[in-house]
């Protein structure tokens, strides 16, 4: 540990400290959520570390604990993480002259917040050393902060009263996530294409109609895009 | 489901989790994917919870149901986190709605 590493994780934290109070409330939630599915605290912290994204655990979990195929978890999980594949190619950059044994836990760390603040930064300074304290700084608070709060969800779960409907806390987590997302015009396309579909496609052997409303939410989404597009040039 | 499979499971989700996460940090330099293909995935995220939420909201017992204690807590969800930023108040004030609905007038 030398001090360019000390001082880029100095700044690091600086930046993240005041957005990662927003963490906690979802953390509780996921805790909660994952109690309410059913499972117990090895389970859910099990899952908690194993996974890391409250996003693709609450979202995968009515699917697990109906029995839905596996294919089909796998496949709902990799499309609500493929942002994920974005951010990974966006902040790359950012490791450069990194050794692998740094690079893979970088990985598991990756979320949102600290890509959202962290990669502009990353691609621009020279010394790696700063730079990966700048990432693994706040990324390790994040991850600390996320696994206390989960396990105080899952804990504190069992002091909640039965029958009070928790389980539609995670639907209000998902719609918070989405509502963001969906001020984008395409984005809001996709969104309704993929939630009418669902909607629609309920039916569906083996819970297909998430995957095909998914695809269709992509299809519908693109073209928005290409359509304004092209209107864009017109007028 | 229960036991192995349950692991099994987590393990799957763990698995379509890092592998997105890690992919081009760990492959570092010698990989990038064709613009086309990043922008048609920026829809996958809202399309995918986007059909994970909206049967939740409006499918009671298997029938398609729009109007339901759960639809007007979602529509509260939706004003409030349109309009505020605090990360608690679209909780309480959802759930505030969903309990009121089923336990005050019983929906």
């Amino acid at each position: 540990m030398n001090r360019r590493f000390l001082a880029g994780a100095r700044s690091g934290f600086r930046i993240f400290l005041p957005l990662s109070i927003g963490l906690i409330p979802w953390a509780l939630v996921t805790g909660v959520a994952l109690t309410s599915a059913g499972l117990n605290v090895v389970e859910a912290m099990g899952m908690n570390l194993m996974v890391y994204a409250g996003v693709a655990q609450i979202a995968t979990l009515p699917l697990i604990v109906a029995g839905a195929p596996l294919w089909l978890i796998g496949l709902t999980a990799l499309a609500l993480n493929l942002r994920f594949l974005i951010f990974s190619a966006a902040i790359a950059r950012g490791f450069r002259g990194m050794p692998l044994r740094l690079r893979i836990p970088s990985g598991y760390l990756l979320i949102d917040g600290v890509f959202a603040l962290c990669t502009e930064r990353m691609l621009t300074v020279h010394d790696r050393h700063w730079r990966f304290g700048y990432f693994v700084a706040p990324s390790l608070w994040g991850w600390l902060l996320w696994q206390s709060f989960v396990l105080t969800g899952v804990l504190g779960a069992g002091a909640l009263p039965q029958g009070w409907s928790l389980e539609f806390m995670a639907t209000i987590a998902l719609m918070v996530i989405l509502v963001p997302l969906s001020k984008n015009r395409s984005m809001l396309v996709a969104a309704l294409v993929g939630g009418v579909a669902s909607v629609l496609l309920r039916d569906m052997p083996l819970k297909l109609g998430v995957i095909v409303a998914i695809v269709l939410g992509i299809v519908a989404g693109f073209a928005a895009s290409r359509a304004m597009a092209e209107h864009k040039k017109e007028t | 489901m229960d036991g192995i499979w349950l692991w099994i499971s987590f393990a799957l989700v763990s698995m379509a989790t890092h592998f997105p996460r890690g992919s081009f940090i760990v492959l570092g330099q010698r990989a990038s994917l064709p613009p086309a293909v990043l922008g048609a995935l920026r829809y996958a995220p809202a399309a995918a919870l986007a059909a994970i939420v909206a049967p939740g909201v409006f499918v009671v017992e298997g029938a398609l149901q729009p109007f339901n204690p759960k639809f007007a807590a979602a529509i509260a969800v939706l004003v409030v986190a349109l309009r505020w930023k605090n990360p608690w108040l679209p909780f309480i004030i959802g759930m505030g709605v969903l309990l009121g609905l089923r336990k005050g007038f019983g929906f």
